[in-house]
């Protein structure tokens, strides 16, 4: 499923204030239950509205710029061979038939065949073949379309159409993330947008909202730059009987607190995060249901591994001691937060079970620190050595609220160390800029965390100075182990290996890590059977009904 | 005396020929061209100063170097600065203003398309903001010193002090909130697609009133204090005396004889605030969140879409200098010394 990789490592710096990835780990809890368990058998038809932080980017997921609203739109209208399912948390997620209806390896586990389902049409009525796939494939790889994920595609050296209901991919070796790579990207019209020339793709975006063509349950009925764009029921959607919605309004708010006092009124009958200081009134509500569930998004705070300051892990470990980052989340996020101690979040099947946070324990960390070197020599309440002091820049994105705040607890605490620290605020783009060149001291950040569990681009060393890797951790058994998990034919053989990427990570603290939260989306009574994922917040939009208003 | 009073309205019509206007304008467009050009070219450099390019926008943080490094060479991103200028400006002589990067569609198709709720945000404004300066101008020229002078005045202070979005926000409270009557947010209605016209046009009004009043009150407070000041000062001028002691009435007095000759330095108030108004509903778009030109910048900004900036910069300055220019116009035809200097 295409997320799960997009999403890979991107920071979400929106993640607090906007509505960006959704995430999953129950089924939803009791108190919200009315929101999925309905009163009466699901009924068909009417409208339901939706609200988010921004707008759909646009219809074509090659060439548009990937956004959470804008994967959640595509996902609705082009289907993958295979639909990711979100139970990941005992084993790697499962995949269930979708475009295709079966599939199967050959021996040396290098080319996998699809069965595609019989009788499946585009919404003009044209057949979906074998054909479109492999069309899909070649403008996934176009060097003009420059598609974002075509990395996905690097180890498939054919994708061949057998015939109209057969397709047949072709690798070049056997690897841990195969199947993924191949069900990457929705299959594209080719009758339709094969049109025009793959050069014209980037400047059409207009075009192929006007050219719209679908096979999954929604298309599109209107869009309204900066307004709303309404989705409508694709009657040629081959599950009988869905979607049960004739209508989904995709209504852009311009904040957080706009969009919950629409929800209040009735506006909106669906907000996919709203604030914990929300949390009361939406319990007062007699109209509304809380779906709190658990994100793939980690706060960490980066240490520039190149900065003599943080070079040394027993210094970085000293740090981590003296963040009391159980106080941190208590205070921002209360009970939809804990701390977080592996890249792997603590919800998905490969998380290693033995790790523990870290304790805050500022008497061990000033004793670390003083084995170092660092003393307070000039007693000014800053520790130093060889005339240099321990201080630094902590630098994170403007317009979070809750990472401002932690910068500055943060502050607070290692000042009782003898450490200053001077919390500063980014831009979101320069932030990127200066990460990315490695021109910061520390920061603070966010990551999401995807089933693939391909740690290449956190953690290994060649990825520094190639966008990924930002704080800058060369370790050359790091570096073996996540070769070594990712060459494993199955994922679930690769568990021993990322058990022991984790341990290491937590051992030298490359990064400290600050916590895990749940996303809190706020669901109007009306609508029911709605199930967010990790993915995506309106994974099974096309099971979703409501009750009439009133 | 009538006369002469009636005279004022027309001011120094006699001196214009048209040789010395058409002058005038020719210079002042030529020099209008030319800021215009420094505009954007300044535009173009801070954006480039500015660490960070499209491409490293939020939603692009999974991409690796080389990914970055395609997507540049696409969109032309990776040649040197003077030559992505030199490319940029020769297009736009071509009026080809580029493709959005974030929008994929030409930058001028998105522009013409928030123009409209742009203007209709002004205009409706605008209305708010006259209507409102002439009660409260004319009400406090005409009670000078009253009680009802130094409420108005402690009110249009106000209105000219307080932060507009603090203003919308407060309007957004008491009439979407706490009485409930009209919409807060959008331009249209969730189910507006499913209208007849009439209703949607009703829709739009409805939507279209707390904005414009926000907009309209923030700058309805200079202009009434503005009014009042010139309405004073014609109501103590010699003629509106002999007016009086003529045996007019005094209702014939004020609105004919006073109002027309204390409207004509307004018109030149309205020329300078235009632009005023226009920034004022670019606050305002992105509270309400109006569809406008404002709010596409805004999210142009936020994704460092250098055509779409550069291209809403080009119309927001061109609006800019057209206001000042008209300013320039009719203080030239009032008074030849500018015309000739």
């Amino acid at each position: 499923m295409r997320s799960s990789r997009v999403l890979n490592f991107f920071f979400t710096g929106l993640a607090a204030g906007a509505l960006l990835v959704a995430g999953c780990r129950h089924a939803p809890d009791p108190e919200s239950a009315a929101a999925g368990a309905g009163p009466s058998a699901p009924r068909r038809g009417g409208t339901a509205v939706v609200g988010w932080g921004a707008e759909p980017n646009g219809v074509n997921e090659l060439t548009v710029p990937s956004s959470q609203i804008t994967h959640e739109v595509q996902f609705r209208m082009f289907l993958h061979l295979a639909e990711e399912q979100p139970d990941f948390e005992r084993h790697p997620p499962s995949f269930a038939p979708s475009l295709a209806k079966s599939w199967e390896w050959s021996p040396d586990h290098k080319t996998l065949t699809f069965h595609l389902r019989d009788g499946l049409v585009w919404s003009d009525g044209a057949p979906v073949t074998a054909d479109d796939v492999r069309w899909t494939w070649t403008a996934q790889r176009n060097r003009d379309i420059a598609w974002e994920n075509a990395d996905s595609k690097s180890w498939i050296t054919d994708v061949e159409a057998v015939d109209p209901r057969t397709v047949r991919f072709h690798f070049s070796r056997v690897y841990a993330k195969q199947f993924l790579d191949a069900n990457e990207g929705a299959i594209l019209p080719r009758h339709a947008w094969g049109q025009i020339p793959f050069s014209q793709w980037r400047k059409s975006a207009e075009w192929f909202r006007q050219h719209l063509v679908v096979d999954g349950p929604f298309t599109v009925a209107s869009w309204e730059h900066q307004q709303q764009v309404v989705l409508k029921r694709n009657d040629r959607y081959y599950e009988k009987g869905l979607p049960r919605l004739d209508r989904v309004v995709l209504r852009q708010l311009s904040d957080q607190a706009a969009g919950f006092s629409q929800l209040l009124s009735g506006e909106l009958d669906f907000v996919a995060q709203i604030s914990p200081a929300d949390i009361p009134r939406v319990k007062a509500s007699p109209r509304l249901a809380l779906i709190p569930y658990w994100t793939n998004l980690y706060v960490t705070v980066d240490w520039n591994n190149d900065n003599p300051l943080f070079k040394d892990p027993e210094v970085r470990r000293a740090l981590t001691l003296a963040i009391d980052r159980k106080t941190i989340v208590d205070t921002i996020l209360g009970p939809y937060g804990r701390v977080a101690d592996s890249p792997v979040i603590s919800t998905v099947w490969a998380h290693d079970p033995s790790l523990r946070p870290w304790p805050y324990d500022p008497a061990e960390a000033r004793r670390i620190l003083a084995a170092k070197g660092w003393k307070d020599t000039n007693g000014d309440g800053v520790l130093d050595r060889d005339g240099r002091l321990f201080a630094f820049e902590l630098i994170t994105n403007a317009g979070n609220q809750w990472r401002t705040d932690a910068t500055v607890m943060i502050q607070d605490q290692l000042k009782k160390v003898g450490i200053r620290v001077t919390p500063r605020q980014v831009e979101f783009n320069t932030l990127i800029a200066q990460t990315n060149a490695g021109k910061y001291e520390a920061a603070m950040f966010g990551y999401t965390m995807d089933t693939s569990l391909d740690l290449t681009n956190n953690f290994h060393s060649r990825s520094i100075g190639a966008d990924g890797n930002l704080v800058r951790y060369r370790n050359p058994e790091v570096d073996r182990l996540i070769e070594t998990s990712m060459a494993q034919p199955d994922i679930l053989a690769a568990r021993p290996y990322l058990n022991r990427i984790q341990q290491i990570v937590h051992r030298d603290q490359p990064l400290t890590f600050l916590w895990e939260s749940q996303r809190l989306t706020a669901v109007n009574r009306r609508v029911h059977d709605v199930r967010p994922t990790v993915n995506y917040s309106l994974f099974n939009l096309k099971e979703w009904w409501v009750t009439p208003k009133g | 005396m009538v006369g002469h009073a009636e005279g004022l309205t027309a001011p120094a019509g006699p001196f214009i020929t048209n040789h010395t206007l058409s002058g005038f304008l020719l210079r002042r467009l030529g020099a209008s061209l030319l800021l215009l050009l420094l505009v954007l070219t300044l535009t173009f450099l801070l954006l480039h100063l500015i660490p960070g390019d499209p491409i490293d926008s939020a939603e692009s943080q999974h991409l690796t170097a080389a990914q970055r490094l395609q997507l540049r060479q696409v969109y032309g991103l990776d040649r040197p600065l003077p030559e992505q200028y030199l490319r940029w400006l020769a297009a736009v002589a071509r009026w080809d203003w580029g493709v959005s990067l974030s929008q994929q569609r030409p930058v001028s198709t998105a522009l013409r398309e928030v123009l409209p709720a742009t203007a209709i945000l002004a205009l409706a404004a605008l209305a708010v903001e006259y209507a409102l300066a002439l009660l409260l101008g004319i009400a406090s020229a005409l009670r000078r010193g009253s009680v009802l002078d130094h409420a108005i005045r402690v009110v249009t202070l106000l209105l000219y002090s307080v932060p507009l979005f603090w203003l919308g926000l407060m309007a957004i409270l008491l009439l979407s909130y706490v009485w409930p009557v009209l919409p807060a947010s959008h331009m249209r209605s969730v189910d507006a697609d499913l209208m007849t016209p009439a209703q949607r046009l009703l829709d739009l009004a409805r939507h279209l009133v707390i904005p414009a009043l926000v907009v309209g009150l923030g700058t309805a407070g200079g202009t009434a204090r503005f009014l009042r000041g010139s309405l004073i000062e014609v109501m103590s001028q010699d003629y509106i005396r002999t007016a009086r002691a003529k045996g007019l009435s005094p209702h014939r007095v004020v609105w004919v004889h006073g109002l027309r000759n204390a409207i004509v330095p307004l018109i030149q108030v309205f020329s300078i605030s235009l632009p005023l108004l226009l920034s004022g509903a670019l606050i305002a778009e992105v509270v309400f969140s109006w569809p406008g030109l404002g709010r596409l910048t805004y999210g142009a900004v936020l994704a460092r879409d250098y055509p779409l900036i550069l291209g809403a910069t080009a119309v927001s300055a061109t609006l800019m200098i057209l206001g000042n220019l008209l300013a320039d116009v009719l203080h030239a035809l009032a008074d030849p010394r500018v015309r000739d200097a």
